[in-house]
């Protein structure tokens, strides 16, 4: 370093410096990654019509929470509650799904399509920690769906009832609770959709086999269960996201299924769904880690 | 219909891994119909197998997504790969590669799908009389896999992405709109191949209910078929060489 201003050789010297500056390292990339994918993921940074799909989808999600609290405002009724927290999922899952489909492609294969991947590869990074930073980008991108609107509804709750500090010290339980859920509810959809979308480079595939995913999967289930009796009939409800999801939810508000749902006829108990939720995700992601150790670039 | 061009597609076809999924997926109703005759609860076999087994998990699920991907594969992996242009400059007539396109993406959809109904439809309905269920859905899954065949081939000439195209009009089309409208019934292959299988059937109404009658739903669906490929057989015939990758 010390003989940098020195020409390191006589004749065919073409000026060539070394880089000294400082090196960020492993960590610094993991994040850098993370940010560009999630800004990605809603369009910043790209054009107009990259944008449209994402922030509409995440739109259509808060809707009820708009809806709810403007009915709330108007009318100023305590005991008002059109959505109940545990039960917000079932408006917005067909959005979420959505947003899967739409965002996954982009945050997953992008890299791939643009055949910038040997360029990431080449750096600190290790080919897990992309995996991982892409996975949280996605997962965040999630959370303002399934957890945003929620913590806002709740918020303006308080604020709109009449005796607001008595309103949050009555329901305060409810707001770790809308943290825990939304946050199972993302994990489990990024890992999937990451999964199916980690499959193909080509972006209509990965869209399309993610709508596949859900599509066929509640079919499945719901024949299943409507079929069989017995343990066969009970576990078929695990075989689709969105049944695990809102018995978790369910599970983490302490509350009950809905009598006559498929939930209320499996009648397994909330664990269950839990550690189904908390299995797949795991194994999902740990797929989609080894396809990315093995992928030629 | 061309023989060096059938024999081409089939193994252009039946070599992909996304056949291998299909007849993973074409598994899952026999699958489910294993678990019916075991674990099964309703008492009504006839009932559950036309309506469950046959019309939302074969018509419903497997056979548009068998054809859309064979479909849209016959003739638009030639277009991918660039070797639809070898085609089109061999003194053959346009009309006779689309049929020959046609013939073998119908016969993979159909002989894949009608497999599929066969068996578990002969699983789940047991020894009882079965008052033409089995028959009505065969005939009309194998008439709905051409007329769904048809229209993929024409969208796979018409635009690059085909396949998407094919994709959301099977699940958006048929799956959402078809369940808040009643009136898109007239327009939705699944529709005319489950009132072709009730017309074949002795079923009640209450057993088995279609949204479209028997006749009519035949007269739209050969009205589509004949549609499509002709449009396709146009469409190919004015398509140029050059003119897209």
């Amino acid at each position: 370093m010390s003989q940098r201003d020195e020409p390191a050789g006589s004749i065919y010297d073409l000026g060539y410096r070394r880089y000294d500056g400082p090196r960020l390292g492993r960590r610094h990339a993991m994040l850098s990654l993370y940010l560009f994918s999630l800004r990605g993921a809603f369009g910043l940074g790209r054009r107009t019509s990259s944008k449209i799909i994402p922030i509409a989808i995440a739109i259509i999600a808060a809707t009820p929470a708009v809806i709810q609290l403007g009915v709330g405002a108007i009318v100023s009724s305590e005991h008002l509650h059109v959505i109940r927290p545990e039960n917000y999922f079932n408006f917005i899952q067909i959005a979420v799904a959505l947003f899967c489909a739409a965002v996954a492609p982009e945050v997953m294969g992008r890299d791939q399509r643009t055949r910038t991947l040997p360029l990431y590869f080449s750096r600190a990074l290790l080919r897990s920690d992309y995996v991982l930073g892409k996975l949280a980008a996605l997962w965040t991108a999630l959370l303002f769906l399934t957890f945003v609107p929620q913590a806002l509804l709740f918020l303006g709750n308080g604020m709109a009832s009449s005796n607001s500090t008595g309103y949050w010290r009555d329901n305060w339980m409810d707001f770790p609770r809308i943290v825990a859920s939304g946050a199972l509810v993302a994990a489990l959809f990024a890992s999937l959709s990451l999964l199916v979308a980690a499959q193909t480079a080509r972006r209509a595939y990965a869209t399309v086999s993610v709508i596949a995913l859900f599509v066929i999967s509640s079919v499945i289930s719901e024949v299943i269960s409507g079929t069989a009796g017995g343990v066969w009939g009970q576990a078929a409800v695990l075989l689709t996201p969105f049944e695990v999801v809102r018995a978790t939810i369910l599970w983490v508000f302490q509350s009950n299924a809905e009598s006559g749902s498929a939930l209320a006829q499996a009648d397994l108990p909330g664990y269950v769904f839990f550690a189904m939720l908390c299995a797949a995700t795991a194994i999902a992601a740990w797929l989609v880690v080894r396809r990315y150790e093995r992928i030629a670039v | 219909m061309n023989r060096a061009i059938v024999e081409l597609t089939a193994r252009q076809l039946l070599g992909q891994r996304r056949s291998l999924l299909l007849v993973v997926f074409a598994l899952i109703p026999v699958g489910i119909a294993l678990l019916y005759r075991f674990e099964g609860q309703q008492p009504n076999h006839v009932q559950w197998t036309a309506n469950v087994l046959g019309a939302r998990l074969i018509v419903g699920t497997l056979l548009p997504i068998a054809a859309v991907i064979f479909g849209t594969a016959a003739l638009g992996s030639e277009f991918e790969d660039g070797t639809a242009v070898y085609l089109l400059s061999k003194p053959l007539s346009r009309s006779r590669v689309v049929l020959s396109k046609l013939l073998v993406a119908w016969l993979a959809t159909g002989a894949l799908v009608l497999a599929s109904v066969l068996v578990a439809g002969a699983i789940a309905i047991r020894d009882i009389p079965d008052q033409g269920v089995l028959l009505g859905f065969a005939v009309a899954v194998a008439a709905g896999s051409l007329a769904y065949c048809s229209v993929f081939v024409l969208l796979s000439i018409l635009t690059s992405r085909a396949l998407i195209t094919g994709l959301i009009y099977v699940f958006i089309w048929e799956g959402l709109m078809t369940a808040l409208f009643s009136g898109t019934k007239v327009l939705s292959i699944r529709q005319y191949t489950i009132g072709v299988a009730k017309w074949l059937t002795t079923t009640s109404e209450r057993t088995f209910a279609a949204r479209l009658d028997g006749p009519e739903a035949l007269a739209l669906m050969v009205v589509m078929s004949i549609l499509a490929t002709w449009l396709a057989v146009r469409a190919l015939a004015r398509w140029e060489i050059g003119e897209s990758g």
